[in-house]
């Protein structure tokens, strides 16, 4: 064998001798790898979905034909244009329904025997669904697998909606970009929503002249509009993909830490190893070679393993995310994942990058140090106590320079730097913190008693081994409470928010038959009605992104707290007073921060009548919102849109109790049974949706917390590996079992509590950082931020816990391993 | 004897595309016709209603071929067929939920290639139907149309592939009620549909493409069928001839195979005035020759497939006997059910000429 194959041998034996230390190395690497690479699946799998967006179910939709005032296309126009030769066109239906236990269904339908997907070897359409049976009574609901899992459903169960109508036998199964929709025949679908006319007709790649003269026989109150859907979807989620992947680097982050943990102990006890082989005669260059090498394999079976458990948790995580983008946006994902070769590549270099960090460039400064042995524990403890103040001064200075970049921060991913930098700055801090309160411990126990003096050499001892779990920990720690501080601020906002917002009793969905003037017209309603908002719509675009001008009475009582966050003087008076030379309306804050626009700048937007202005007299809160939205008075909005697209009416009771009476009297105006939904069912419904939100950035978050306990846990046995002969000769000097738990978890605990301590403050800036920089530039939500405690107790707990379960965990071991290292140590004598 | 054809191919879309599925979509013809109309003897036809759809029937069709001449004499021909199916028993006419399915088959055979075509559509929303208020029968775009109550004259406008087709349609000839007065019997059990034809069309017209028309002429042939239950349970499938003769008479004659070898025979001799006479089983005699092999696509595949495409017509009783053979062997309509269909020559040309329809092989 040559020397290089000796040397790696004898490098790689060490595993074999302490397998913890190879398990806990893969562990970190397995740990940080998996929960990148789970996020990287996820995105590029979203990222992929979008660039689908401009298909339904499978098939190309490059265009729109909608209604212009948005009420829907009527079937015979559709016949028309087939009878016409546009085969190009093709029907869909979407709408959402309510079950009986208040979830919102999602439902999209199509003529499945008109869908042009190829499937036939002739050019033409075929039946690619497996079945008349979709589209003959009692027809088939298909459900996504994840959805009707959610549903708790069994093939042909039928769901029960809230207008007492069913949707038809389920089906688990899928058609591309169905998403989480449930996809069903357009007459059930009809049906099920009530409605008479389509959504919209998609329409396949058309050539310019085909686009002219389709365009040419459309009817007066159809349009044709390019789908962008595509272009829209990437931009809006950008920013929510961007935040996945600063969790997901913060955990590999945390993955490296454990490595680096593990690497510490093997470099310690290799260093014989490596002394030895030098002295053999092996030069240096052929060890550089082999642990060269050693970084490869490890790399390479790292981000192997890595990769197979970010592949399985993606598919975990996948739903929740789905769902997300599906609430949030109405992405629609599928739910068949594909393993990216460049995710591959990516994991396995940044793994090998960490491990250069964390293994090689260790191991290669152990080879620059001379031949023989210099170093004793005390040149140890120097080298520690070097290592923290540097990384005292680096922290300061990085503290510095996050002072310095704070204001310059304009960008989601500068803000995610800033907050690496941030977090990276008190991890830094720690160590010197945790030497400081050794040394106020030092002080406050008597220096004549032996033990407090052992116990406080021995914390110096273990320190430089603790300290970098200790870091982790403080990073899993400080994210997890600065992302509950902005999720649970956020989740208050939304619900006082929505509170102010949803004052009404009842709402009437826009695609109601509901005449609001003949339930006006109703002699009866004096008794009950107090007042009604009827709104509209009109879509433009602005800076490439949807705006939606939402006209609404400006003398409803929802009016009069809009939730203004700035605003011009008199600002809501200057909108009630319908000013048409002015037009003033209410921007949602996401033109303010993702617009960039200023109260009292006007807009010029396009109008039937050409380009008008429109002053912005305040901003208001709109959450959960991905589009620019203006609330403009209805007067004000039909003086240049005559039929602006009806979006919904609101109605106000004089008590709850005359809800029957309300219903009796929407029904005698029009609407049907499951028309109107009541405030609190909406309310539930938007907080549902916003837990979903979040419940990506919650697993992710606990994930993390995982990892630093595994951290933690790793280096305390590793520890406990290097330090089983000391603890050998102490029992030989006859330590009792309590006095060396004493000495052994005190400086743990005094120091879990110092990194939870700091973790507070830290926390709090972090989630400062997230809700003031990066949750505004993001999404364009503004929020005040609450700060809780409760969250900092439950982490102590867990922290407790941990550090528990890792104490059992040593005693266990040095229960077994204690004799065999007391023989040894007899041997030895 | 198309009705099996039809309800194979608009019977296979209620199951899955598995191409070993074939053999399982015969069932669907077998399917018992409870529920839905009866073919039974003696109907009175009545025209022009007739030409509407039955609805309470399951299957019905409007078939026409033609046989065209371009200005060199070279052979072309057009198939376009409208097929309907009630998917259930009762009829639903109008709205989404309406049960009428509508399928249409297109081919252009022509002396440089054969083009076929295949569309789908549902029925009650207006974007497939016949309509008799003035006759009409269309999907999309692909339409028959008249100006009158009446089929003839009409207009016939299709496309297949990148092929533009438009064709005038004239006929004063008698409707020839096929079988037992327009009863046309498919087995020695109930198996029975109601069909009449009107074999003398005359057909001119132009196929466009890239720009360029091609003049052509000919006559065409008319089937029109509707049964509820067509296939008994041991018919494996069929051939079916319509054929036009220089002297004016057309004959039209077809065998189901059965799979003991005892095939159900049937036709009729229609004279130039369209005067017809039905032929029963003893009156022909329908032999194939030498079998050819022809490459066709099958799940995407080319796949070499033989077929009897020479076949030999004896009418004992008339002293008439001629050799069919085809000038273009690839004549497969590649749609979801697969069959062979189109120009034959009768001896050669010299004798006539016409559409034979092959399937089940």
């Amino acid at each position: 064998m040559s020397t290089l194959g000796l040397s790696l041998k004898a490098l790689l034996s060490h595993y074999w001798r302490y397998p913890w230390q190879a398990l806990f190395l893969l562990v970190g690497l397995c740990a940080g790898v998996g929960l990148w690479s789970a996020v990287q699946v996820i995105n590029s799998h979203a990222r992929a979905s979008y660039d689908n967006a401009n298909q339904v179910l499978g098939a190309q939709a490059h265009f729109w034909i909608r209604a212009q005032d948005g009420t829907g296309v009527k079937t015979e126009d559709y016949a028309q244009l087939r009878r016409l030769g546009f085969r190009e066109v093709y029907p869909v239906v979407q709408g959402v329904v309510t079950t009986t236990t208040n979830q919102r269904l999602p439902l999209i339908a199509t003529d499945p025997i008109v869908l042009p997907v190829e499937a036939l070897e002739t050019n033409t359409s075929a039946v690619e669904f497996n079945g008349l049976a979709f589209m003959q009574a009692p027809y088939q609901a298909w459900f996504p697998p994840d959805l009707a899992k959610e549903l708790n459903l069994q093939p042909n169960d039928q769901v029960l909606l809230n207008s007492g109508y069913s949707l038809p036998p389920a089906v688990l199964q899928t058609q591309a970009q169905q998403g989480r929709q449930v996809l069903l025949d357009i007459a059930p679908a009809l049906q099920v929503l009530k409605r008479n006319t389509l959504s919209y007709l998609a329409v396949t790649q058309l050539s310019a002249t085909r686009q002219h003269q389709l365009e040419q026989v459309l009817p007066q109150y159809l349009k044709l509009v390019p789908n962008r859907q595509s272009l829209d979807l990437t931009q809006l989620t950008q920013s929510l993909h961007t935040q996945l992947t600063a969790m997901s680097l913060l955990s590999f982050a945390v993955g490296l830490f454990i490595a680096f943990n593990a690497v510490r102990f093997s470099l310690w006890y290799r260093r014989p190893t490596l002394r030895t082989l030098r002295l053999v005669g092996v030069s240096v260059r052929t060890l550089t070679f082999a642990i060269g090498v050693e970084t490869l394999i490890w790399s390479l079976i790292g981000s192997g393993l890595g990769i197979l458990l970010g592949y399985g948790l993606s598919q975990v995580l996948l739903p929740t995310v789905s769902s997300s983008l599906q609430s949030l946006y109405g992405a629609n994902m599928g739910a068949d994942i594909v393993l990216q070769p460049s995710t591959l590549i990516m994991a396995w270099l940044l793994t090998l990058g960490g491990l250069i960090l964390a293994l090689a460039m260790p191991l290669w400064q152990q080879l620059r140090l001379p031949v023989l042995p210099s170093s004793s524990l005390s040149t140890h403890w120097l080298i520690d106590q070097r290592t923290r103040k540097y990384l005292l001064i680096a922290s300061m200075v990085l503290s510095t320079l996050a002072m310095i970049l704070y204001p310059f921060i304009s960008t989601v991913v500068q803000g995610f730097v800033l907050l690496g930098i941030v977090l990276l700055a008190g991890a830094w801090a720690l160590p010197t913190l945790l030497a400081l309160s050794l040394k106020a411990l030092e002080y406050l126990l008597p220096n004549t008693s032996f033990k407090s003096r052992w116990l406080i050499r021995d914390g110096w001892a273990q320190l430089p081994a603790l300290r970098t779990a200790m870091m982790a920990l403080l990073l899993a720690l400080t994210a997890n409470l600065g992302v509950e501080a902005l999720v649970g601020s956020f989740r208050t906002s939304l619900s006082d928010w929505l509170e102010q917002r949803l004052s009404s009793d009842l709402y009437v969905q826009g695609s109601s038959q509901f005449d609001l003037h003949k339930l006006l017209a109703n002699p009866t309603t004096t008794d009950w009605l107090t007042a009604t908002n009827e709104r509209t719509q009109v879509t433009l675009r602005l800076q490439d992104r949807p705006l939606i001008l939402r006209g609404i009475d400006h003398t409803a009582p929802d009016t009069n707290d809009l939730g203004i966050t700035q605003s011009v003087p008199n600002a809501v008076e200057h909108w009630r007073s319908l000013d048409t030379t002015k037009n003033w309306v209410l921007a949602n804050e996401q033109l303010h921060f993702l617009g960039g626009k200023a109260v009292g700048e006007v807009l010029e937007l396009p109008t039937p009548q050409g380009l008008k202005t429109f002053t912005i007299a305040a901003f208001v809160h709109d959450y959960g919102n991905p589009y620019y939205q203006l609330y403009i008075p209805n007067p004000v909005l039909k003086t240049y849109w005559a039929h602006p697209e009806p979006w919904n009416i609101s109605l106000w009771l004089k008590s709850p109790n005359d809800l029957p009476k309300a219903e009796q009297a929407l029904i005698e105006a029009g609407a049907k049974a499951g028309d109107w939904t009541a405030q609190h069912t909406i309310k539930e419904v938007s907080l549902k949706i916003f837990d979903r939100t979040f419940a990506m950035t919650a697993a992710m978050n606990s994930l993390t917390l995982w990892v630093a306990g595994i951290a933690l846990l790793a280096a305390l046995m590793a520890i406990l590996q290097e330090r089983l002969p000391e603890f050998a000769q102490w029992r030989a000097l006859g330590v009792s079992t309590t006095e060396q738990w004493l000495v052994m978890s005190t400086p743990l605990l005094i120091w879990a509590m110092v990194t939870w301590l700091v973790s507070i403050p830290l926390g709090a800036l972090l989630s400062w950082i997230l809700i003031h920089k990066l949750n505004v530039m993001a999404f364009g939500w503004s929020m005040p931020l609450l700060w809780s405690m409760q969250p900092a107790g439950v982490l102590a707990l867990m922290t407790v816990g941990v550090i528990g379960l890792t104490l059992v965990l040593v005693a266990w071991q040095l229960k077994r391993q204690l004799p065999q290292a007391l023989a040894r140590l007899g041997g030895q004598a | 004897m198309r009705v099996l054809l039809a309800l194979i191919v608009m019977g296979l879309s209620t199951l899955s595309f598995a191409e070993s599925a074939t053999q399982e979509v015969y069932q669907v013809l077998r399917q018992d016709a409870k529920g839905y109309a009866a073919v039974t003897p003696n109907r009175v036809f009545n025209f022009p209603q007739d030409h509407a759809p039955h609805p309470e029937y399951r299957i019905e069709w409007w078939y026409i071929t033609a046989n065209l001449t371009d200005p060199s004499g070279k052979p072309w021909g057009i198939q376009w067929t409208l097929f309907r199916q009630s998917l259930s028993p009762q009829p639903i006419l109008t709205g989404w939920e309406s049960n009428q399915m509508w399928m249409a088959h297109a081919a252009l055979s022509t002396p440089n290639g054969y083009f076929p075509a295949q569309r789908f559509a549902r029925g009650g929303i207006g974007q497939a139907g016949v309509s008799t208020e003035s006759f009409a029968a269309w999907l999309d775009d692909w339409a028959w149309q008249s100006t009158t109550i009446e089929p003839f004259p009409s207009t016939l406008k299709f496309m297949t592939e990148d092929w533009a087709l438009n064709f005038e349609l004239h006929s004063t000839k008698p409707w020839v009620l096929q079988g037992n007065q327009g009863y046309s019997q498919k087995s020695a059990g109930n198996q029975a549909s109601y069909y009449y034809s009107q074999p003398h069309i005359e057909i001119t017209g132009t196929a466009t493409r890239k720009g360029q028309s091609t003049s052509l002429k000919g006559t065409a042939w008319l089937d029109r069928e509707w049964s509820s239950q067509p296939l008994a349970p041991n018919q494996a499938g069929w051939d079916w001839f319509s054929l036009h003769f220089n002297d004016g008479y057309a004959l039209m004659v077809y065998q189901l195979r059965h799979t003991d070898g005892k095939h159900w025979l049937s036709g009729s001799w229609i004279d130039p005035k369209g005067v017809s006479q039905t032929l029963k089983a003893e009156d022909i005699i329908l032999k194939p020759h030498a079998l050819s092999t022809i490459e066709v696509l099958k799940a995407k595949q080319r796949t070499p497939i033989r077929l009897p495409l020479e076949w030999t017509i004896e009418l004992p009783k008339l002293n008439k006997r001629w050799q069919i053979t085809t000038p273009y062997p690839n004549q497969w309509m590649a749609a979801q059910f697969p069959y062979w269909e189109g120009v034959v020559e009768v001896d050669g040309g010299k004798s006539g000429r016409g559409y034979m329809e092959l399937t089940g092989y």
